[in-house]
């Protein structure tokens, strides 16, 4: 397993490198200047060649892309244009929110969703049945942007039971978490049904009917741990893409994350920051990969022999 | 708790005892809210960055409260302003308008308790020059003496700026150059403590303790993307603010921020996020009477890029401008909410000319000139617009897009990223688009320089390379008789849009905020900005 887990450490290395050798180039190749942006409507030509001299911004892309590598090698991931702060320092500090709403967002999509779908497997064709499976096609077909305008209007402006946005406190996370965790949870139940439904017509399952074992000790003792092998790897790359992806969210329920740092970053072509935040994104969504791969190495007997 | 409450209350004798309880209470209570303070809060667009002037071009709202300048622009009545003494009591021009004169107020105290001098002025001001400081705003000061060898980094110190004394700062400049008193009181030229400041360097204004003004508030906490809190400055030299706390979260969703403000989670939403929503509140029974309105010394505008064909054409010019009809523009897609503007100048600027002449909407004569010019059979155009403002453009570049397809122009949208946009217009290459400005200061040369100066026509992408134009605007900032002056900018504001076609003015809009009931004595700021000073407001 050591070794197994050493050789994807190592496999990453490149990965990261040609992820931001990638962005980097790919934000060179089309106009923008971040000193324009910056200056917006107020822009002067004589101010904008100084500041950009003055940043470094006229020297090569390979000479800018080395002093960025050179520099995160230190831990160093430069200064961001745009806010004149650190861009490690901005990534952690904006890093606890993203996670807290994604991680509650990966808790709601999991209490909701399996048991969803074992009660869907179980009573196929059932009026819950068809009651799970439309909920979750909903979450999975409903832009995030929208259902959060919904609850905002629902829970917050008409009912006032929770606030509109902002991220102070248990209330502020409620909203958002199910908002990001329904497309999760809807995948979940219709993956989690399908893989149980597709258990349960096995023979050991059958033979322990057979030896006249109950209903529910068959599912939940025989049926559920196999059938579950193929959705926890889905929703240990979930959160991955929670984590990484909560940009609308965080947007919409304004909770100052990576994901808003990283939209901002492209629109003012900020380069440091931009940078940095796919470096860190990148770096989780291997680590989550990499667990869930062990997790079903863990889990499967079969992975581990091979 | 509660069999006490009844066993004690028993015991109070009926009658006046109980009432004079009842009331002591309520005070006590009364005492208690007034102790915890009246806050305000309000959301703000974008995170603004930065508290330090110099490096920001924008996002004024901060330095407006934080800081003072050494001359003030007051609103002193819809549309109108005056330049009053701020931390400068009184001043004196030369007689060549070169050297400009500054006497302090005495005893004006920066939050960490240091006196304002004469030197701390003088550093502010050389500090923006410094090559060091990396600052956005140098336009407001590189027409001082030494400013340009100061910013090569050939002088370590800017020559004209001098500290006579502790309370008199003297600023020369290369020539005269009359708009420099109403700059001094733009926000960009805020006084920074030079004792707190120059250790910090480039850290300062990045946090709520690296921030440090004379102002009517104090920076007390800062979240980034979040929000940021101001405390009343009890020490502040016109007397404390009437609110305590002043709260303003950074909402980037404009329906997110409406709903905070029907929710009652911010006490005053700026229609400018969504115009949209304009016809929902005035028509509100509830919100209706809660609109506060002002003019806006701005302008809503078409650029010309002369470069780009078939602008290069004053002919085709002019018939684009005939073909948009600004009345029905304004009413439709701006519920009537401003005024259709003729020239340059917008309605509450210095030297607004009334009497502009304007040229008439209609699609026929538009047409005859589109074939004069050598378009008989209408001409393809291109309108560039931000991709990411939403709707606030798109609207009126597709009704524009409607209107003058009339003429004979078949306009093609091009919807593009900020960032692109941006760098496009700078290098003279974007092809019509449409925008605001609103005067930083007020005086004409903040409009006809900013658009029309040589470099300016250039890098907005309009290409009025006109060498006479550029004769009068250095004219218009050395005339010292402000008669000549207006007389001056009167001319060149005709010559511009009537006769040289230049730009299609299309009107100044009001600037509505919709406020909580318990928001009184809230003004908004002469030239129609989002950013206001909040120091006369008052809180219920």
């Amino acid at each position: 397993m050591a070794k197994f887990i050493l050789k994807r450490l190592l496999i990453s290395i490149p990965v990261l490198i040609g992820i931001t050798f990638i962005i980097f180039f790919m934000l060179n190749v089309v106009p923008g200047d971040p000193v324009t942006v910056m200056m917006r409507e107020h822009i002067s030509p004589d101010v904008v060649a100084r500041v950009r001299a003055q940043m470094h911004l006229d020297d090569p892309a390979l000479v800018r892309y080395v002093r960025f590598l050179a520099g995160a090698l230190r831990g160093d991931l430069g200064e961001s244009y745009k806010l004149h702060r650190p861009v490690a320092a901005l990534i952690l500090g904006a890093f606890p929110n993203t996670m807290v709403l994604a991680l509650w967002a990966a808790a709601f999509a999991w209490v909701v969703g399996i048991p969803a779908g074992i009660v869907s497997a179980v009573k196929q064709y059932s009026l819950p049945d068809n009651i799970f499976m439309g909920f979750s096609l909903l979450g999975v077909s409903m832009p995030v942007f929208w259902s959060a305008l919904l609850f905002q209007w629902a829970f917050a402006v008409k009912l006032g039971w929770l606030p509109v946005a902002g991220f102070s406190g248990w209330r502020s996370v409620v909203m958002p978490a199910i908002v990001l965790g329904w497309a999760s949870s809807g995948m979940i139940a219709r993956l989690t049904r399908s893989s149980l439904l597709e258990v349960m017509r096995n023979d050991y399952i059958r033979t322990a009917r057979a030896k006249g074992m109950r209903e529910l000790p068959v599912i939940l003792g025989h049926a559920l741990k196999n059938s579950l092998l193929p959705v926890v790897t889905v929703m240990a790359i979930q959160v991955a893409g929670l984590l990484a992806g909560a940009v609308i969210t965080e947007s919409v329920f304004n909770i100052p994350g990576v994901g808003r740092i990283a939209v901002n970053a492209i629109q003012s072509r900020d380069m440091p920051l931009l940078q940095g935040a796919v470096l860190f994104e990148t770096i989780l969504v291997i680590v989550f990969n990499l667990g869930a791969d062990i997790l079903y190495a863990y889990l499967d007997p079969r992975i581990k022999a091979s | 708790m509660k069999a006490w409450l009844s066993r004690a209350w028993s015991r109070v004798p009926e009658g006046a005892m109980r009432l004079g309880l009842v009331v002591l209470l309520m005070g006590v209570c009364a005492l208690a809210a007034r102790a915890a303070g009246k806050t305000l809060t309000i959301a703000y667009n974008e995170e603004p960055k930065t508290s330090d002037m110099q490096m920001n071009t924008d996002d004024y709202l901060i330095p407006l409260n934080v800081y003072d300048r050494l001359v003030e622009c007051v609103t002193t009545g819809p549309g109108k302003s005056s330049l009053v003494p701020g931390l400068a009591t009184a001043w004196k021009v030369s007689a060549n308008g070169k050297v400009y004169t500054f006497h302090l107020r005495k005893g004006v105290k920066f939050h960490n308790g240091e006196e304002l001098t004469a030197q701390d002025v003088v550093y502010t001001f050389d500090r923006m020059l410094d090559p060091a400081t990396k600052a956005l705003n140098t336009d407001i000061l590189d027409f001082v003496l030494g400013a340009k060898d100061r910013m090569s980094g050939k002088a370590n110190y800017t020559v004209g700026l001098k500290a006579l004394d502790k309370y008199t700062v003297q600023i020369i400049l290369e020539d005269p150059f009359v708009p420099f008193l109403a700059i001094m009181a733009s926000p960009q030229a805020s006084i920074l403590n030079e004792k707190f400041t120059r250790p910090l360097g480039a850290k300062y204004g990045l946090s709520a303790d690296s921030t440090c003004g004379t102002g009517p508030f104090m920076m007390k906490e800062w979240v980034l993307n979040d929000h940021h809190t101001m405390v009343a400055n009890p020490a502040y030299w016109r007397g404390k603010a009437q609110i305590d706390t002043f709260v303003v979260k950074v909402v980037t969703d404009p329906e997110t921020m409406r709903m905070l403000f029907e929710s009652g989670e911010i006490d005053i939403f700026d229609c400018d996020y969504a115009t949209t929503q304009i016809p929902y509140f005035t028509a509100s029974p509830k919100w209706g009477k809660q609109i506060v309105s002002g003019t806006r010394a701005g302008i809503y505008y078409y650029s010309f890029n002369q470069k780009i064909k078939p602008f290069d054409d004053v002919r085709v010019r002019k018939a684009f401008q005939m073909a948009i009809d600004r009345k029905q523009l304004l009413e439709k897609l701006y519920y009537n909410q401003g005024r259709i503007e003729n020239g340059v100048m917008p309605y509450g600027l210095l030297h607004f000319n009334p009497a502009q002449a304007t040229f008439e909407y209609s699609p026929d004569k538009a047409r005859k000139l589109l074939a004069e010019a050598g378009y008989p059979n209408g001409v393809d155009m291109e309108i560039a617009l931000v991709a990411s403002t939403g709707s606030q453009w798109l609207k009126l570049d597709e009704v524009v897009q409607a209107m003058v397809a009339k003429a004979g122009f078949r306009v093609k949208l091009n919807q593009m990223d900020e960032a692109a946009f941006y760098a496009t217009r700078k290098e003279g290459k974007l092809p019509m688009y449409t925008s605001k400005w609103s005067a930083d200061f007020n005086d004409p040369d903040n409009f006809f320089y900013t658009f029309f100066g040589a470099k300016g026509t250039v890098a907005r992408s309009f290409n009025a390379l006109v060498q006479d134009n550029y004769k009068l605007l250095d004219q218009g900032r050395s005339e010292t008789d402000f008669a000549k002056r207006g007389k001056l900018y009167a001319d060149l504001e005709k010559r511009l849009v009537i006769d040289q076609a230049v730009w299609v003015p299309l009107f100044s809009m009001k600037h509505l905020y919709v406020v909580q009931p318990k928001v009184k004595k809230f003004v908004v700021p002469w030239n129609g900005w989002s950013d206001f000073p909040i120091y006369e407001a008052r809180v219920d």
